[in-house]
């Protein structure tokens, strides 16, 4: 596989690798195409979860309906968990390929692929269209003080107020689905092109459509690379706009008198966050079990641990200074905010939340030789999932409880509320749809982007600076 | 795409060290120019506070003004050493090179300017005594059981821009340790004596250069979380007064952050394109460096306006009568909404649309106007932040008026930009403003690779 002799590095044989560009697509392809009993065996535990799912899901439509959203709060917890990690993956592609970061080769395609679960989120979205409460206060008392007529929601008072978060979120959804679904489709037509002259059957007429006229004409690769940029860019203005809506509209707008700019953020970096920790899990199994060896160096783990680590301390701090905001005002509803939310009711998950999200992936990631492993950064990736659902669980079961939307603000500290048999089954079922579609996904399109490692190979190799052995890296834009 | 071309290490001394050895007429009189400005301000400093605060134009409700504003601003440019010397070092970044000196030395005085402020808004400057409470010949506390309130913003600021600026002069003696060494070996005399002080017998053996380059990724990494606390901390400032409404923010931390770094790596980039232009230094300062920071430029540039445009939307989400009125004076009264029209044009939709195109971002000429653009509109930003919230009637106070700054604050504050101007100029009479260490560096670990029939500019990497 090694073209290149790097074994003298003093970083050691395995943090750059050099595929052979000669032997990539057939070797990807007839990856791509087998079926390991490990897939097979991932796709029917998968599924098995989702049908779960379903049945949690008929528990809680027959037993609760729509009519109040407080029993859906576990429901809205796995939506936000999926959509925030799995809308902001095919953005990593996007983000590393516009700052010219060599190592994110196998990355790319492990990321976009998280577009084909963008449909598992519209399918997840509709049930919360219906259970979100109305903007006008249906039992509004006169003369009452602590009552609010409309209740506060970042649409304000304008005329489509009245069903906006409802279909404007599922249109945004829809349209970051698109685009993501696009970004992919784009960034895949040079490999299905290549793949569709060794595929047979369906795949090669997959492959066939879905390549079009390509022929690797300077122009088309010139307006591929353009169109991925811009695709980027829109991707990226489209999914932190969702964020901070989807954010707004089912947690912040619920808890009366919840007033946190700094929240919209928090959520759209516990999504960077958690997509990159995922990613690595994904490139770590896929490099010790998956035969991608060759692929996936060290160097890819030790540059993405270094960001990993940078957004845990930008989650730490953007946590702190909403806490520290809110102590110090001394504001009666901000206290029993702060309460509720951090130190009492959902008290203990706020420091699981806080130890996953932020002190064990920074005690992980803080050394480098552990950032300079494969198994490292993954950790830190589970760790920082963990601490993802855990803040999914803490902000949206507790959004969803919070009691009367329509007051002014939060008066009392409302209880701790515990998931049922039916949102234990929704949990499972929302990981496991998400996951059972992943695996799907990659049985047709390959987790390794071809036409980019291809590139990375001339781009890059072992040359001799002064007494050591260094990688030389061409930068030809 | 490296666009210069491998300089003789003996061209780059003999061009770097070229506004030390040599004096240019324009150079003495740029200096009296400034010191007169810097005088003007320090006598216009000192009237007012023999005459007291009656000077200036801040008054009941407002008791923040220009001089608080102009605080925040320089603490704000102090951001630029840090983002660019620290982070892009951390990063790698080659195109950090020749930029990153002069956004040091920027740090260390435009925080040294800052400090200025308060002291002289405090009306009795010798009265910063009472805040080193512990001393034993400070009788005044002691006394009286007065303490001050170490849970006060006001007491975590000059804990944060000390420890900042200690750390920042730091970072520039570390960085200029192999360049003093060169200057030792070129001069004679008293200054040969001094640069050899402070080169502190480098002799450039690689224990040197390993201790220097680990030195300096050290100080880069602790001096991050300084670099953040500090502009948190002066927007909590803000931040912790529940009672003016508009302030009260949880966003204003990362908010004010972003902001002094769009304002400070502006600035910077203004820096570097006067020196290119004064010191002749078309080799070292280069369109490709320029673009770059252009780039840079617009992410850092749309993060602060994803900052900005969360601040408001949530200062209308409250739907709080207090605050409208607040965000009604900002958006729809004049002259204040001339001003926010200005803030924002100025700030962003100006500068980014012109950082857009590759064609305007090596345009010298546009790009200076576009980072002067960003400074005037994010001073503003600091002076919409301040003075409306205060302006209007708040629950202590029995005052709904308006500010307009005196002559004095006028005077005072256009001193402190003369005073950042002379302080860079001494500098670069004395040091070299691009290290002449990591162009070599630079230069060193360029290299080509052949692919297909083209030849392609590369680097060696260590990662």
């Amino acid at each position: 596989m090694s073209a290149n002799s790097h074994a003298e590095s003093h970083y050691g044989a395995e943090m750059w690798v050099f595929p052979d560009k000669t032997q990539v697509t057939h070797e990807v392809s007839d990856r791509t195409s087998a079926m390991p009993t490990a897939v097979t065996a991932g796709l029917a535990v998968t599924g098995i979860l989702l049908i779960l799912g379903v049945v949690g899901f008929i528990m809680r439509a027959t037993g609760d309906g729509f009519g109040a959203h407080g029993p859906w709060g576990y429901y809205a917890a796995i939506f936000s968990f999926v959509f925030m990690v799995t809308g902001s993956a095919p953005l990593a592609a996007a983000i590393f390929r516009v700052t010219k970061s060599h190592w994110r080769r196998p990355l790319t395609r492990v990321s976009e692929l998280f577009a084909i679960v963008g449909i598992f989120n519209i399918i997840l979205f509709i049930p919360l269209m219906f259970v979100l409460p109305d903007f006008r206060n249906p039992e509004l008392t006169p003369l009452a003080t602590n009552q609010l007529d409309l209740r506060r929601t970042i649409w304000f008072e304008v005329p489509i107020a009245a069903s906006a978060p409802h279909w404007l979120n599922m249109l945004g959804i829809m349209g970051m689905t698109l685009c993501a679904l696009l970004l992919l489709w784009l960034s895949a037509v040079p490999d299905m092109a290549q793949a569709r002259l060794q595929a047979t059957g369906f795949r090669r007429s997959l492959y066939g459509l879905l390549a079009g006229h390509w022929h690797g004409s300077k122009s088309q690769w010139l307006n591929q690379k353009a169109g991925l940029a811009l695709l980027g860019a829109f991707y990226f203005m489209l999914l932190v706009f969702m964020q901070f809506t989807i954010s707004s509209d089912y947690a912040q707008s619920l808890i009366p008198g919840w007033k946190d700019s700094i929240f919209p953020v928090i959520f759209t970096l516990t999504g960077f966050q958690s997509s990159l920790g995922l990613m690595l899990v994904i490139l770590f199994v896929l490099r010790r079990f998956g035969g991608y060896q060759g692929y996936i160096g060290i160097s890819l783990f030790w540059s993405a641990s270094k960001i990993l680590l940078g957004l845990s301390l930008l989650w730490v701090y953007h946590m702190f200074s909403f806490g520290i905001t809110f102590w110090y005002g001394r504001m009666e509803v901000e206290q029993n905010i702060l309460k509720y939310l951090l130190f009492q009711s959902y008290g203990w998950l706020f420091l699981a939340n806080i130890t996953f999200s932020f002190f064990l992936p920074f005690v992980t990631l803080l050394w480098n030789p552990v950032r300079r492993s494969d198994w490292g950064p993954a950790l830190a990736g589970v760790w920082v999932l963990i601490g993802a659902f855990l803040y999914c669980w803490r902000i949206f079961v507790g959004s969803f409880n919070a009691g009367d939307v329509y007051n002014i603000g939060l008066e009392h500290v409302p209880s701790f509320v515990g998931p049922d048999l039916a949102d234990i089954l929704i949990v499972l079922g929302g990981l496991g749809g998400a996951a059972f579609l992943y695996l799907l996904a990659s049985r047709l399109i390959p987790f390794m982007c071809v036409w980019e490692i291809k590139e990375g190979a001339m781009y890059q190799y072992m040359g001799t600076f002064m007494r050591g052995r260094y990688l030389v890296l061409a930068k030809p834009e | 795409m490296q666009e210069g071309r491998v300089l003789p290490a003996k061209e780059i001394n003999r061009d770097l060290l070229r506004s030390i050895m040599t004096t240019p007429n324009w150079y003495w009189v740029t200096v009296v120019l400034m010191a007169i400005i810097v005088i003007g301000a320090m006598s216009a400093a000192g009237l007012m506070i023999n005459r007291g605060m009656g000077l200036t134009g801040l008054n009941r409700p407002v008791m923040w003004g220009f001089f608080i504003v102009n605080f925040v601003f320089w603490i704000g440019i102090s951001h630029a050493g840090v983002m660019l010397s620290a982070i892009l070092r951390l990063s790698k970044a080659e195109w950090r090179r020749p930029a990153t000196r002069a956004a040091e030395v920027l740090t260390v005085f435009s925080l040294m300017t800052a400090v200025t402020m308060p002291l002289i808004h405090t009306g009795r400057p010798w009265r910063l005594v009472y805040w080193v409470y512990t001393l034993p010949f400070v009788p005044y506390d002691f006394a009286r059981g007065i303490w001050p309130n170490v849970r006060s913003p006001l007491v975590w600021d000059p804990s944060a821009i000390f420890t900042y600026l200690t750390s920042s002069i730091l970072f520039v003696m570390i960085a200029l340790i192999p360049d003093m060494a060169v200057l030792r070996d070129r001069t004679t005399g008293i200054r040969h004596q001094a640069y050899a002080m402070m080169a502190m017998g480098w002799q450039g053996t690689p224990r040197q250069w390993k201790l220097q380059i680990i030195a300096g990724i050290l100080l880069s990494a602790l001096i991050l979380p300084v670099f953040v606390s500090v502009h948190s901390i002066v927007s909590w400032d803000f931040g912790m007064a529940v009672s003016v409404k508009s302030w009260h923010s949880t966003i204003f931390a990362p908010y004010f952050v972003v902001g002094a770094v769009h304002s400070g790596v502006s600035a910077v980039v203004f820096v570097m394109i006067l020196l290119r232009w004064i010191y002749g230094w078309e080799n070292y300062i280069r369109h490709e460096h320029i673009d770059a920071l252009g780039r840079l430029l617009i992410v850092v540039a749309t993060g602060w306006f994803y900052f900005f445009v969360m601040e408001v939307i949530f200062g209308f989400y409250g739907r709080e009568a207090d605050e409208i009125a607040v965000r009604d004076f900002q958006f729809t009264q004049a002259p204040w909404n001339l001003w926010f029209i200005f803030f924002t044009g100025l700030t962003y939709f100006l500068p980014v649309s012109l950082w857009l195109f590759k064609w305007t971002r090596r345009n010298l000429w546009i790009m200076s106007v576009a980072c002067i653009s960003v400074n005037i509109g994010m001073w503003l930003e600091r002076f919409l932040i301040i003075v409306p919230g205060l302006a209007q009637k708040q629950v202590f106070t029995f005052d709904w008026y308006t500010y307009a700054p005196s002559a004095v604050e006028i005077t005072i504050i256009g001193g402190t930009f003369a005073l950042v101007t002379l302080l860079m100029l001494l500098f670069s009479k004395v040091l070299p403003l691009i290290p002449l260490y990591d162009i070599k560096e630079g230069d060193i670990l360029k290299t080509e690779i052949k692919i297909g029939r083209a030849t392609v500019p590369a680097v060696f990497r260590e990662d």
